[in-house]
């Protein structure tokens, strides 16, 4: 079974917070999980399988508008405005991240 | 004129075409049921106020269309219901979260962009499992949808809301997302058509992104015939969606008639009745001239392990844009990290956290070999089984699901409920399309409950599944 610690630290790098009884059954699902999709370590992959079938699609990274660009838009500038927060002037406002040294 | 919502699509749109009926009536009759059943069913997350208005003005353009001789398309009027993970602009698009519970879509997703070139009806967006993770519609935050055949059992999922209310004529079509066979799964438990396009044939442009790698667009009908008229409206390549591919329309060049069916996979935990049912069908499909092979796909015992360690991967992956810094549900806490954890705690449900959580887990240094990384390879293996499979049959089917709908909080363990999706990921691994048709009815508690038949085909070849589709329903 993972560790309190263990579930904990999973939840911190995935920017979570859990409750106390969440992490207790965290504890016991994700163990359970895990046991059952790890059945996938017996996979033997074949070397004559060659390439995978996947390809990388690219294109010209254009702004909307130029020909070649994909036509639609995503939202107006307005509209994208409305969804945020908190916003003034025309920005959104976020939480101050740099500090001065001391 | 009375219950003209239980008309299919392709009946409507003859009777909108000879001038016997308008698509306000429809939409009335639709909004009529949806009066009486939505509260009990819960299909419907919310009603858009102006459908009406929309079947006003498909009626004024078929009148502008005809007196110009222009073309009509076959959806023109017709009220169809959308998933609550499609964006059509000015509208909430919630994905069924508390996380999305205030947003308004700026744009419209590609299939929206279609459908209203085609003219049809937008009727209200339907529930669905939160972030389209699960199997029951369940994991919605706004409650699950009862399945109409039995209101104590569940819809499937995680279309459940579209199959609903398509099922109970609370719309004559709609539109789903698979990603595990989030179609297929509520088309068996209620009833009704559910199709899985081959991956790349409809653009997910404005489709709130689950797994990237699996998520398809895929239309819930009354019939087979309804099914092949939305795919058809909503299909092709889109510079918006990079992994679309241009699939032209295909063309039955001989009667596809060989099936094969994976034996040993039926071995394992389905329901008795199911399999009767799922025999039963393909006697009747025998009889039309099909012949029924044995085949072996070694990989598929590794299917279901590939299919939810990639699926709590790109889960984890693609739900870390949820932070409520640009939108949705937003908290402050004392520090950014506490912004970030507060919105997230107070957003996501507990099988969302439940997933990313495990996905942080298969991504992590040290595990990502043992897990992804074996996960990708299984899934590679598989899709060349499937390949070369369809070298010698035209089909593979198997019941879509093992049993018929269950009962709301049954499997209350997360690991049996994913179990239950034994037969339709591999469509999703694999990228092939995949349909479910209704093959019958079981008895539970006295209440016969509808299942389904799923015929997976070689890619870019749904035609052969329509064919086949309509042989049997």
């Amino acid at each position: 079974m993972l560790s309190r610690e263990e579930v904990l630290n999973l939840a911190s790098l995935a920017r979570l917070k859990l409750g106390e009884d969440e992490v207790e059954s965290l504890q016991k699902d994700i163990s359970n999980i895990l046991e059952y999709v790890g059945q996938v370590s017996t996979v033997s992959v074949k070397s004559e399988q060659g390439p995978t079938l996947l390809k990388n699609v690219m294109r010209e990274d254009l702004p909307v508008g130029e020909a070649g660009a994909p036509a639609a838009t995503l939202g107006t500038r307005e509209d994208l405005l409305k969804a945020f927060p908190k916003q003034e002037k025309g920005y959104n406002v976020v939480r101050k991240i740099i500090q001065k040294d001391e | 004129m009375a219950n003209l919502n239980q008309l299919t699509i392709t009946e409507a749109s003859k009777k909108l075409a000879a001038g016997e009926i308008t698509s306000v009536q429809l939409t009335e009759a639709c909004l009529a049921e949806i009066e009486k059943k939505n509260p009990s069913l819960n299909a419907y997350l919310e009603v858009f106020a102006d459908a009406l208005e929309q079947a006003r003005l498909a009626d004024e353009r078929r009148a502008l269309s005809l007196s110009k001789g222009l073309e009509i398309s076959p959806l023109l009027g017709i009220p169809l219901a959308i998933k609550d993970n499609i964006l059509i602009e000015g509208r909430t698009a919630s994905a069924a979260s508390k996380i999305l519970e205030n947003y308004v879509a700026t744009y419209d997703a590609t299939v929206i962009k279609k459908l209203k070139e085609a003219g049809a009806v937008f009727l209200g967006r339907t529930n669905m499992d939160e972030f389209a993770l699960g199997g029951s519609t369940e994991n919605s935050a706004y409650g699950p949808t009862k399945n109409p055949y039995d209101d104590s059992r569940v819809a499937g999922g995680t279309s459940g809301g579209s199959a609903a209310a398509v099922a109970t004529h609370m719309a004559l079509g709609a539109l789903g997302s698979d990603t595990g066979g989030s179609v297929r799964n509520p088309a068996s438990f209620c009833g009704v058509v559910g199709l899985k396009p081959t991956y790349g044939a409809v653009s997910r442009s404005g489709l709130i992104a689950a797994v990237s790698s699996f998520d398809q667009i895929g239309p819930i009908t009354k019939t087979v015939e309804d099914a092949e008229l939305i795919f058809n409206t909503i299909r092709g390549q889109d510079p918006l969606d990079s992994t679309s591919t241009e699939n032209p329309k295909s063309e039955i060049r001989n009667p596809k008639k060989k099936i094969g069916v994976p034996r040993t996979l039926l071995e394992k935990g389905v329901e008795p009745d199911v399999l009767a049912c799922f025999e039963s069908s393909l006697e009747k499909l025998k009889g039309q001239g099909c012949e029924v092979v044995d085949i072996a796909l070694p990989s598929l015992d590794y299917a279901l392990s590939a299919y939810y360690i990639i699926n709590f991967a790109e889960v984890s992956t693609n739900l870390s844009r949820f932070d409520g810094v640009r939108y949705g549900l937003s908290l402050k806490g004392e520090s950014l990290f506490d912004d970030y954890a507060s919105s997230r705690e107070a957003g996501f449900g507990s099988e969302t956290r439940r997933r990313i959580v495990l996905g942080t887990y298969v991504l992590s240094a040290g595990y990502y070999d043992a897990y992804y990384g074996k996960a990708v390879a299984a899934r590679e293996q598989l899709r060349r089984e499937y390949i070369k499979a369809f070298e010698s049959v035209d089909f593979i089917a198997t019941p879509t699901m093992p049993d018929a709908a269950l009962v709301i909080g049954e499997k209350s363990d997360p690991l049996s409920l994913y179990l239950i999706d034994i037969f339709t990921v591999t469509a999703n691994l694999t990228g092939n399309p995949a349909i479910s048709i209704p093959m019958g009815t079981v008895e539970k508690e006295g209440k016969q409950l509808p299942v389904g038949l799923q015929l997976t085909a070689a890619h870019g070849d749904e035609a052969a599944l329509f064919a086949a589709g309509k042989l049997l329903y």
